[in-house]
């Protein structure tokens, strides 16, 4: 895929809460509510393929994603289809999982870094998973929770590392950008009220 | 399909290993080890405007913390090199991607026979170091114009010795196939260079099993009088039929189709953009592919169909 066409068109997101996971979640009431985060990492990528590099800061753009993001300019590897992916997380607690080959799927533990998973977030005491459908606050910037993250073959290939199997269910969210603003690692992570 | 991470490199130290050869080291400003590489590797470089290019890597497979390339200036090239002789400098950042080995060297060899032309010699002189180092028996045969337009040729000579064998054009010697000597289970012979090398070398080698005998290809060498046909593909997993029009690749029409699909060289020489199939007649026209692999795989970027083919995306 050529990076560099001229006029490209911006990617088409879907609106998180417009999204069928999204759309389902945000009318019910439950999942985890007493908890407090903070945001540890911020990484993007230029292109589909392209080595994460970390930011000390990072523009949120409402309805389009992190400045810079491949999925901000429409170079993802998966660009063309059109889904929730202005923002994405992934819990520490899962990469530490991992680390301690827990539970035990893998011949043996695996670490992934912050800049190896390719999310955009690395954050730490945040249930991604109880955020589908649910609005929080980084800093200054409100995500809306879209869909769960699902684990690609994509990424076992590019990093030759068997993660598939042992992300699954914990990979991470997928996020809309409700309002936009500048993100630091070190940023409180908390839920707001709908 | 095989994703390779591309990494920003920095040009940590450029020579002239001839007048149009530049000869490049890239390390990682960050990393201390770049991901693991076997002889025969190449990586992908990419150009500020899109363009992939492939490149042999020609330093040591045991040193993780350089990549080294070496780029012959090709005034009628595909712009490549031109662009990295006019704008490369050390320290200068290059896009490039982790190494694939379309070319690996056969680990259940006796003996090795190398013959590079030219360029061509940049994958073979890092086989000749791995050779070196498991204590393999190999010769190495080396044909350029004069010494002075050989690229590489001081670092050949200090890794292989005596197993180094030059043949230089301007001073009347011409490397001769029979050199290669009588066919040997044991025998691999690795080619790489111009095309009327690896057609004199083959040519020469009838006797021999296909397994024995690797060529490297970075040229497309497709036939001229091939007239593309439209046909139509399905999608097994979607069931989805779409219809390949003569003047477009099952690539670009399937992007076109929203399939976020990986390429390199779109060519047919680099394997990037390999895809299982069944039900159809292909027309293959890659150059990577050995044929006990061609019943059930193709390249999207060159291969076509008779009538339609069931594609397994």
């Amino acid at each position: 895929m050529n990076m560099h066409s001229p006029g490209r068109p911006p990617p088409k997101m879907i609106e998180a809460f417009a999204h069928p996971a999204g759309s389902v979640a945000v009318a019910k009431d439950g999942g985890a509510t007493q908890w407090r985060g903070v945001l540890l990492h911020i990484h993007i990528a230029p292109g589909a393929s392209y080595e994460m590099e970390e930011l000390a800061e990072a523009e949120c753009v409402t309805g389009r994603g992190i400045v810079g993001d491949r999925y901000y300019n429409g170079f993802g590897t998966y660009s063309p289809k059109p889904d929730v992916r202005e923002v994405t997380l992934i819990e520490q607690e899962a990469l530490d999982a991992l680390s301690r080959n827990d539970p035990p799927l893998q011949e043996g533990s695996i670490t992934l870094k912050p800049s190896d998973h390719r999310r955009n977030l690395t954050v730490q005491g945040v249930p991604l998973n109880h955020l589908v459908g649910r609005r929080f606050r980084v800093g200054d910037v409100i995500l809306r929770g879209g869909r769960l993250n699902f684990p690609c073959k994509y990424l076992e290939e590019l990093l030759g590392l068997p993660v598939f199997l042992p992300l699954y269910n914990r990979s991470g969210l997928n996020c809309g950008i409700e309002r936009g603003g500048i993100i630091r690692p070190g940023d409180e992570i908390e839920l707001l009220s709908t | 399909m095989t994703a390779r991470l591309i990494m920003k490199l920095r040009v940590e130290k450029l020579s002239y290993s001839t007048p149009d050869v530049i000869h490049l080291k890239l390390v990682h400003p960050l990393r201390p080890a770049l991901p693991e590489w076997s002889a025969g590797a190449h990586v992908d470089m990419r150009l500020p405007d899109g363009r992939v290019r492939q490149y042999s890597l020609c330093g040591d497979p045991a040193d993780t913390a350089r990549y080294e390339i070496a780029i012959k200036r090709e005034a009628n090239g595909r712009g490549g090199s031109v662009w990295a002789h006019q704008t490369l400098r050390e320290g200068c950042e290059v896009h490039i991607s982790a190494p694939r080995n379309n070319l690996p060297l056969a680990s259940d060899g006796e003996r090795y026979v190398l013959i590079a032309g030219g360029i061509g010699i940049t994958p073979l002189l890092a086989m000749a170091r791995s050779l070196k180092r498991s204590g393999k028996a190999f010769t190495l045969h080396y044909c350029a114009k004069s010494r002075s337009e050989a690229p590489l040729l001081a670092e050949l000579a200090q890794v292989c010795g005596d197993d180094l064998q030059c043949w230089f054009s301007k001073q009347g010697e011409r490397f001769d196939p029979a050199l290669i000597g009588p066919h040997s289970p044991g025998t691999h012979v690795y080619i790489c260079g111009p095309q009327r090398l690896l057609d004199a070398v083959q040519s020469s080698l009838s006797g021999w099993s296909e397994e024995q005998i690797h060529c490297e290809h970075f040229q497309m060498t497709m036939d001229e009088n091939f007239k593309p046909e439209p046909f139509e593909a399905t999608v097994a997993s979607t069931g989805q039929r779409i219809l390949v029009p003569a003047d477009k690749s099952l690539l670009d029409v399937l992007r076109e189709h929203d399939f976020p699909l990986p390429s390199s060289c779109e060519i047919g020489v680099c394997g990037s953009c390999e895809c299982g199939y069944r039900d159809g007649i292909v027309l293959h026209r890659d150059k990577v592919l050995p044929t006990s692999r061609r019943q059930d795989r193709l390249m999207l970027c060159v291969s076509r169909a008779r009538v339609s083919v069931t594609l397994e995306l």
